[in-house]
């Protein structure tokens, strides 16, 4: 069936403006016709809204298989569409953790029995993530592996990461890192300093992640391997990555909404939906990393989508597992905080979160034009969404952003 | 009486006013004077059931808080968590249930994990004493240094107190200076720099030494205990060279003497490695004080604390 999407406005990767145009979908989910004043039947009427292409989060845990309880291809891809996410890559830390070509595959086929969205495979580095003897990358690249990642794990031996990069270099594979200096963070649970100290809970030192980042850049460059950094949270960390690309050096790298948005100083009452990997870092770093989104340095968002029950997520601080869920709430938190507030433009999120991801794991950009699929969503400025379990369609309900108001809404996802 | 807002638990020092924090120093002192009579016990909480909750190993503190229910007449349930059964089995939250259908009106709680008591307390109607949380917070212990420290230096604000030893790991420098802030008192700390986080009080000043201890010139030297199975290798050499630097030894403690220095020291105390001996003996030691002041202060909180059991 045709649809007509009329007096819309249309956000672009290349232009902070938005194009008014009314938008047509053909019934082979190819788009028709951008224009004005297009007549046709199945009206949705979108004044006031603005179409974003899809978005793309490199950074997912879907739990399937091996832990169905917390989340499930098919709840991960409904949340997906619910927060305008249209393709994702799934990280291999599941049971069993994704090491062989014969697993890529039976994942493939889950995803493809149960999600509408792109959900690309990444595989581990090493066997079964133990970071002692590496994973089988050429029949990983066969099924069509996007990374090698050993997901939170980083590998902890120099020796061993370098042949994993030399080894992945001839597959054209990026080598995907947590960056995270495992001796150093511990039993650790928030940021060290002041909050810690105060919290009377175990630290983890910003160093933890800082030189895991060197020594990872110091191995890419001495290897030529192409390497993605996740989730960096501290302001030197981006200081490293950016003398890296300075001197050439093949390395891209992500953030996450919540450490754009928030900082140790947020976490309050003890309250698990805080605890993320990295840890929420310094004010400055998280003013350090909008800077770093701005001038280029930060390369992609990524939520690190990592659902708990609720259950688990109420053990206490230090016992209670890293990360939440994070498809549904990242266009929204970052319109609400920074579009709204002309911070940065839909351009920007654009080529954040939708055109730089898809160019890392070296998928084609989605853009609203003729000829191409449609892959965006409806977005209601004046709308507002209340963060909840009648919003929420991921199996997991705890967010910092749980309970909150956030402006703007999602209408809907539309993909051909 | 006081006009004080009602308060159910006791969780930290930091959301004390200074208001209510006299309360239970001034309540404590009738309570203290009470030990002196043959019959130790008065009736305030016949009826109501205080539970003992430790999922850490702790003597002192959980007969401290048995002693001081049982003399205001509350029946105590010392409820066994072996540390064994915590291990993974049962959840907080399982374990909150269990609490609740109990229906005690007084829980004590020590639990390894920082903010556990804060948990508990939202999910129950008693009232909820937290006896030490992680690293975080000890605010009976706090409450009862302040107490012996004011009985020794009545006119307090001003003077000094130096903590020597971990204050990374402790909980009681945590919630001991806070208080001692609060009242005006001056804090130091004195320990290995391993142990002395950047992220701590602005309101502590470092100390390098013993020497520049006694320059700075406390009016008490708080010793903390030291956790020989967690530290030693890691965060300093050894025992010996710990004693050397940081302990009370006998040339230390004859400067004290010199100038009139209180010494205090939560217990329960490693002979040989943050004090000797000879310190043990110190005619200016309040640490025997600062056990029978636990019982008293532990009282005045329980009298202070209102639980929401009940339906009248």
């Amino acid at each position: 069936m045709e649809r007509l999407f009329k007096n819309a406005s249309i956000a672009r990767a290349d232009s902070p403006e938005l194009e008014k145009a009314d938008v047509l979908v053909g019934d082979d989910g190819v788009i028709k016709e951008v224009g004005k004043d297009i007549a046709g039947d199945a009206v949705s009427d979108c004044a006031g809204c603005v179409l974003v292409p899809g978005m793309f989060d490199l950074h997912v845990h879907a739990r399937e298989p091996g832990a169905e309880h917390k989340e499930t291809l098919a709840t991960c891809a409904d949340a997906a569409l619910n927060g305008g996410i249209t393709g994702l890559v799934l990280m291999p830390d599941t049971s069993p953790p994704i090491d062989t070509g014969n697993l890529v595959k039976s994942l493939q086929d889950l995803v493809f029995e149960a999600s509408p969205i792109p959900m690309l495979v990444a595989g581990c580095l090493t066997k079964r993530r133990e970071g002692e003897k590496l994973a089988g990358f050429s029949g990983m690249a066969n099924r069509g592996v996007v990374m090698l990642t050993d997901s939170d794990r980083t590998v902890p031996c120099p020796d061993l990461l370098r042949r994993c990069m030399e080894y992945a270099r001839d597959f054209h594979l990026v080598v995907t890192s947590h960056c995270d200096t495992p001796a150093l963070t511990k039993a650790g649970a928030v940021n060290e300093g002041r909050v810690s100290y105060q919290l009377g809970l175990p630290g983890i030192p910003a160093i933890s992640q800082e030189i895991a980042i060197d020594r990872d850049i110091r191995v890419a460059q001495h290897t030529g391997a192409k390497l993605h950094l996740q989730q960096i949270s501290t302001a030197h960390a981006l200081r490293a990555i950016s003398d890296a690309k300075a001197t050439g050096t093949n390395v891209t790298c992500e953030v996450s909404p919540f450490h754009l948005l928030l900082s140790e100083d947020d976490i309050e009452d003890y309250n698990t939906a805080y605890k993320l990997d990295p840890p929420l870092r310094l004010p400055t770093d998280r003013d350090a990393l909008l800077k770093g989104l701005l001038d280029d340095t930060v390369d992609a968002i990524a939520t690190n989508h990592a659902p708990h029950t609720e259950f688990e997520k109420a053990a206490d601080f230090a016992s209670a597992p890293f990360g939440v869920a994070g498809l549904e709430t990242a266009v929204l938190s970052l319109y609400d905080r920074f579009i709204k507030n002309g911070v940065f433009g839909w351009d920007l999120l654009i080529r954040k979160y939708s055109v730089a991801p898809r160019e890392i794991v070296g998928q084609r950009p989605v853009a609203i034009q003729e000829g191409e699929k449609a892959n965006f969503f409806v977005f209601d400025p004046e709308g507002e969404t209340k963060v909840d379990a009648g919003y929420l369609k991921t199996k997991s309900h705890v967010s910092p952003f749980l309970g909150k108001a956030l402006a703007g809404a999602i209408r809907e996802t539309v993909l051909g | 009486m006081s006009d004080l807002q009602p308060r159910k638990d006791l969780l930290d020092i930091e959301s004390l006013s200074l208001e209510e924090i006299e309360y239970v120093l001034n309540n404590a002192v009738p309570f203290k004077q009470l030990f002196q009579r043959s019959v130790k016990k008065v009736p305030t909480l016949r009826g109501k059931t205080v539970l003992n909750l430790f999922y850490e190993p702790s003597t002192r503190t959980s007969s401290s808080f048995e002693v001081a229910a049982s003399r205001l007449s509350a029946d105590v349930t010392n409820f066994a968590v072996g540390s064994s059964s915590v291990v993974k089995g049962e959840s907080l939250l399982d374990t909150i249930e269990t609490l609740q259908a109990m229906r005690s009106d007084y829980i004590v709680i020590r639990h390894k994990g920082a903010g556990v008591p804060g948990i508990v307390a939202k999910h129950t109607n008693a009232s909820v004493l937290n006896a030490g949380d992680g690293y975080h917070a000890h605010p009976t212990q706090a409450l009862l240094d302040a107490m012996t420290f004011r009985e020794v230096c009545p006119d307090y604000a001003g003077k000094k107190v130096v903590i020597v030893g971990d204050i990374l790991h402790s909980r009681v420098a945590r919630s001991t200076s806070t208080l001692f802030h609060k009242l005006g008192i001056e804090v130091g700390v004195l320990g290995p720099g391993s142990l002395i986080p950047e992220g701590r009080h602005d309101f502590m000043q470092r100390l390098a030494s013993w020497d520049d201890v006694f320059d700075w010139g406390p009016d008490a030297v708080y010793l903390l205990r030291v956790q020989l199975e967690r530290q030693e290798g890691q965060f300093f050499p050894g025992i010996a060279e710990y004693h050397k630097m940081y302990g009370l030894n006998s040339g230390r403690l004859s400067q004290m003497r010199e100038r009139g220095t209180w010494l205090m020291h939560p217990g329960p105390v490693n002979r040989g490695v943050e004090v000797t001996d000879e310190a043990m003996g110190y005619e200016k030691s309040l640490i025997s004080t600062q056990v029978e002041n636990g019982i008293a202060v532990r009282m005045a909180v329980l009298h202070w604390l209102k639980p929401e059991t009940q339906q009248d």
